[in-house]
C-alpha cells in the first residue's frame, strides 16, 4: 500500500513522513469506535467482515478518515514535544489553553468560547450530558451520526425523535424536525450530514435556529462540522458565527477528518459562552495530549495543506461519483470525503460490502434504515479509488448490463 | 475557582451512620486549569522550576522515545489504531499476569475514576473518600448529583481505616487513594487488605477504587499492589496510569484492573469501550513502557527517593513535618498559608501546588522535581520561610 501511495503523491510527502502521517490519520477509527459499540452494548455481536484473500492488502474506505494524514508541520511539531511527554498539558508549550485561544482567535471569539475535547466524541456525550435528560428528548434526522444519539438512548436513557431525511435528495429535512422540538433538550444536525454527504445551506441553518428558538427556546441546537473543510458548495457556511451570536447553539469541530489526525483525539466545541461554560464543566481535566496539541496549532497555522486536501478530495470525489453514475448508480450531492450511493436496484449494503471485500475493498457499515439501497464508502486517495471503481463495476456488472451501459 | 471548591466546607466527625452530608471535598485535579473559564495560564516559562503537579521531571525515558520517534520518523511501519488497542491490552495483562478481560484502558486515569463514580454511585449510594484526596471521582460525583461523603485522615495524615470502613458501609463507591494524594502518605499492603476483607464482608455491594497511581515510588516494605486482590473480588478495581513513574502524564494514557465482570460495567462508561478517547501516542508509548524490565521503575523509584530523602531532610532540619512520604511529592506542614507560599516561591521561579483544604492555611504539597531543581527550590523555600539555607543538606 505504501508504494502506490508514495507513487500518487509525487514528491509531496515522501516515503517515511507518509507513513507516519498515515499513522495519525488512524484510517478506519470511525467504524472501529462503531464496532466498539455495538459489542459494548450487544455482547458477541461485532460486524461481519469477511478475510481478505492471503497477500492482499485492503482498501479501507469505511472510514471517513483522511487517507494521507496531516502534513510534515504537524509531525514535526509532535517531533518537538517529546521533552516534555512527562508534562501534563497545562504545564506544556503550547498549553492546551493556547489550542482554545487560537481557535478562537480564528473565528473572532474569545477563549471562553471554547473548549476542548479528547476528538469531537467528547463534545458530544458532554452535550447529551448537559442539555438531555429521560425527560428532555434528542430530536435527530435519520439517518445521521448515531455517536450521540446511540449514547443518549442507551447510556441516559433518553427519548428520541426523529424525522427522515428528504427522500429524494437525501438532504436533512429542517421543517421536518421542527415540529419535534418542543420540550426537547437538543438537536443535533451534522452538517455535512453522515452517511448522506449533503449539507444544509448556511441560510436553512440560521432559519431553522430561529425556529427552535421561537418554538422551544431552552432546546439547545448541536452543530457537528466534522466535514466541514471538504465542502466545496458556496452555500455552505460555518454556523460558528451563529454559534457565538446564540446562546444554546454549539459548534462542535475535530482535526479527525480534513486534519488527518483522528489517531490524535482532538476535537472542540465553539458556542455562546454561557453554552461552553455548561460543557466546560464536563470536560475531562487535562483531556487532550500534548502532542496533540501541538500537532493541532501546527496545523491550524497551515490552512494551505487543508485547502491542497480539500482540492484532492474534490477530485477523486467528482471522479467516484462519475464513475459510479457511468454504471448506473446515483450519488447524492456529495460535499464530504465520502460519498452515499444508491445501488438498490442491484443490492443492499451488506451484499455489496461483502462482495466488495472478497476483492479486498473494504466500504462502509449498514446505516439504517436505509441500509438496503445505500452504501456509503469513502474516498481513498485517487489509486485507490481507481482500482475500487473497478471492483464497484465487477460487483455491480449485472445492472450495467440492464442498464445497457456495459464498457 | 471551581464551583465545588466554593463549596468545600467539609463535614464530618464521622462515627457509623452520622448524618453525612452531600458536601464535596473539592474538586482539584492537578493545578486546576480548567478550561475556558479559569483566566490565568501558567505557561512554564523557560527556567521555572514547576513542581507542582506531580509529573516525574525525567520522562519516559529513551527507550519509550525512541520507539515513537521511529514511528514518526517513518523507520518502521506503524501498526493501526484498532490493533494498538489490543496490544496495550495484552502488554498490561502480561506485565500483571492477569488476562486481557481484566484490564480496561483509560485515557490518564479519569476515565476509569468517573466510568466507577458513574456505575457504583446513586442517589441514595454515596462515594466515600479521604478529606483531602484527588478530587476527580468527588468532583464527578457532584456533576452527577450523587452524594459525596468525607473522612477525615488520622493524625498522621493516613487514611483512617476504621472511619473509612464505617462511612463505606452502604456506600455505592469507595476512592482509596495509596499513596494518597496530597498527603503522599501509604497504608500497608496489610492493613489495606485486610480493611477491603472486612468492607466486602460488612457491605458487599460497595465497590472500592484502589488508586495506585504513585505505587511505583512506594518504598515501605510492607507494600504491594492489590490488583491480584481486585481480580479475585468484583468489588474491587485498581487504577493505574502512565503519567506518573512512568514519565507520561502528557500523553494521557491509564488504564483499570479488575474482575471481568466489573470491567464489562465500567466499559461502557469509557469512551474506550465504545467512542475512542485514546491517542496512538499514549498507547504506543504505553504498551513499549510497561513492557521494559523492572529496572526502569527500580531505578525511577530509587531517583525519587534520593530526592525526597534530600528534601525531607531539608524541612526536618529547619523544624518542619512532612509526612511519611511515599510518592513522588511531598505534604508539607510549613506553618504559614500555601497561598503566600506559594505566591512567593513563584515570583522566585519555582511553581509549587495549589491549596488543598482543609490544610491550606498549614501545608504545601511540593512536587519532586530532579535533585538538581530541587537544590535550587530549597533555597528559594528557605529565603521565602525565612530559614536560612544551610548548603549542608546536600
Amino acid at each position: 500500500m505504501s508504494v502506490s501511495r508514495r507513487g500518487f503523491l509525487q514528491g509531496l510527502r515522501v516515503g517515511n513522513a507518509s507513513q507516519a502521517s498515515q499513522w495519525l490519520a488512524a484510517r478506519g477509527h470511525e467504524e472501529f469506535v462503531a464496532e466498539l459499540m455495538q459489542q459494548g452494548r450487544q455482547p458477541g455481536r461485532g460486524v461481519n467482515r469477511p478475510n481478505l484473500p492471503p497477500g492482499v492488502e485492503a482498501i479501507r474506505i469505511s472510514s471517513n478518515e483522511n487517507p494521507l494524514g496531516p502534513g510534515k508541520a504537524a509531525i514535526d511539531a509532535i517531533l518537538g514535544k517529546f521533552p516534555e511527554a512527562n508534562r501534563y498539558p497545562f504545564n506544556s508549550t503550547p498549553l492546551d489553553a493556547d489550542l482554545e485561544i487560537l481557535i478562537a482567535k480564528l473565528n473572532n471569539g474569545k477563549r471562553e468560547n471554547v473548549v476542548l475535547g479528547v476528538g469531537s466524541q467528547e463534545i458530544l456525550k458532554n452535550a447529551a450530558r448537559v442539555f438531555l435528560s429521560p425527560t428532555k428528548h434528542l430530536v435527530i434526522p435519520s439517518p445521521t451520526y448515531g455517536d450521540p444519539a446511540g449514547f443518549a438512548e442507551h447510556m441516559l436513557k433518553v427519548p428520541l425523535k426523529t424525522a427522515p431525511v428528504d427522500a429524494k435528495t437525501l438532504r436533512t429535512d429542517l421543517s421536518a424536525l421542527v415540529p419535534l422540538v418542543k420540550g426537547a433538550g437538543l438537536v443535533y444536525l451534522c452538517n455535512p450530514n453522515n452517511p448522506t454527504a449533503t449539507i444544509n445551506s448556511a441560510k436553512e441553518i440560521s432559519d431553522f435556529a430561529a425556529e427552535v428558538r421561537k418554538a422551544s427556546p431552552t432546546t439547545a441546537i448541536l452543530i457537528d462540522e466534522a466535514y466541514c473543510d471538504y465542502v466545496t458548495d458556496s452555500s455552505f457556511q460555518t454556523a460558528i458565527p451563529l454559534a457565538l451570536a446564540t446562546p444554546n447553539v454549539i459548534v462542535a469541530r475535530t482535526f479527525s477528518k480534513a486534519y488527518g489526525m483522528a489517531g490524535v483525539r482532538i476535537g472542540y466545541a465553539i458556542g455562546h459562552v454561557e453554552s461552553i461554560r455548561k460543557m466546560a464543566r464536563w470536560r475531562m481535566p487535562y483531556n487532550v495530549n500534548t502532542f496533540g496539541v501541538a500537532a493541532a496549532v501546527a496545523s491550524l497555522k497551515d490552512p494551505a495543506h487543508i485547502k491542497e486536501e480539500s482540492a484532492r478530495n474534490k477530485g477523486v470525489r467528482d471522479f467516484t461519483v462519475k464513475a459510479l453514475a457511468d454504471l448506473g448508480y446515483p450519488s447524492t450531492d456529495s460535499q464530504t470525503n465520502f460519498i452515499f450511493t444508491d445501488i438498490g436496484k442491484t443490492m443492499t449494503a451488506a451484499a455489496f460490502r461483502d462482495a466488495c471485500a472478497k476483492e479486498g475493498v473494504l466500504v462502509g457499515r449498514d446505516f439504517p434504515p436505509l441500509e438496503k439501497q445505500w452504501a456509503r464508502i469513502s474516498l481513498g486517495t485517487m489509486e485507490e479509488m481507481q482500482k475500487a471503481t473497478e471492483v464497484f463495476r465487477k460487483v455491480l456488472r449485472p445492472s450495467t448490463t440492464t442498464a445497457g451501459k456495459a464498457q | 475557582m471551581t464551583l465545588s471548591r466554593r463549596h468545600f466546607v467539609q463535614t464530618v466527625g464521622i462515627g457509623a451512620g452520622a448524618a453525612l452530608t452531600s458536601q464535596i471535598w473539592g474538586r482539584g485535579r492537578e493545578n486546576a486549569i480548567w478550561s475556558a473559564i479559569e483566566p490565568d495560564l501558567q505557561a512554564v516559562e523557560r527556567g521555572v522550576i514547576c513542581i507542582a503537579s506531580n509529573e516525574n521531571p525525567v520522562g519516559p525515558g529513551q527507550r519509550v522515545l525512541d520507539s515513537l520517534r521511529t514511528l514518526l520518523e517513518g523507520g518502521k511501519k506503524p501498526g493501526r489504531y484498532s490493533g494498538q488497542m489490543g496490544d496495550l491490552t495484552d502488554a498490561i495483562a502480561g506485565h500483571f499476569k492477569v488476562k486481557t478481560e481484566n484490564v480496561l484502558l483509560s485515557e490518564g486515569s479519569t476515565e476509569v475514576l468517573r466510568a466507577a463514580t458513574q456505575v457504583f454511585t446513586a442517589k441514595t449510594k454515596p462515594l466515600v473518600g479521604t478529606i483531602p484526596t484527588y478530587e476527580e471521582c468527588a468532583g464527578y460525583a457532584e456533576l452527577i448529583g450523587n452524594k459525596v461523603v468525607g473522612v477525615k485522615l488520622n493524625s498522621e495524615f493516613k487514611i483512617d481505616l476504621d472511619m473509612m470502613l464505617n462511612a463505606a458501609k452502604g456506600a455505592g463507591l469507595v476512592f482509596y487513594c495509596n499513596p494518597n494524594n496530597p498527603t503522599a502518605t501509604y497504608v500497608g499492603a496489610r492493613a489495606t487488605r485486610d480493611f477491603l476483607t472486612k468492607l466486602i464482608a460488612a457491605s458487599p455491594d460497595t465497590t472500592v477504587l484502589v488508586d495506585e497511581a504513585y505505587f511505583d515510588y512506594v518504598t515501605d516494605p510492607d507494600h504491594e499492589t492489590h490488583v491480584p486482590f481486585a481480580i479475585e473480588h468484583p468489588q474491587v478495581i485498581v487504577a493505574r496510569t502512565f503519567s506518573k513513574a512512568y514519565g507520561m502524564a502528557g500523553l494521557r494514557q491509564g488504564y483499570a484492573i479488575a474482575h471481568p465482570e466489573t470491567i464489562k460495567k465500567l466499559r461502557m462508561w469509557t469512551a474506550s469501550g465504545g467512542t475512542g478517547s485514546l491517542n496512538l501516542f499514549g498507547m504506543s508509548a504505553a504498551t513499549v513502557a510497561i513492557q521494559q524490565d523492572a529496572s526502569f521503575t527500580t531505578n525511577e523509584r530509587n531517583r525519587n527517593k534520593q530526592v525526597r530523602d534530600f528534601v525531607t531532610k531539608w524541612f526536618k532540619d529547619r523544624g518542619m513535618k512532612p509526612t511519611d512520604g511515599q510518592a513522588n511529592f511531598m505534604f508539607v506542614d510549613i506553618g504559614t498559608p500555601a497561598k503566600e507560599f506559594r505566591e512567593a516561591c513563584r515570583a522566585k521561579g519555582v511553581l509549587v501546588a495549589r491549596d488543598f483544604p482543609p490544610f491550606e492555611k498549614t501545608h504545601a504539597r511540593i512536587t519532586l522535581g530532579t535533585m538538581a531543581e530541587m537544590q535550587k527550590a530549597v533555597q528559594v523555600f528557605g529565603e521565602v520561610l525565612g530559614k536560612k539555607t544551610s548548603t549542608a543538606a546536600a
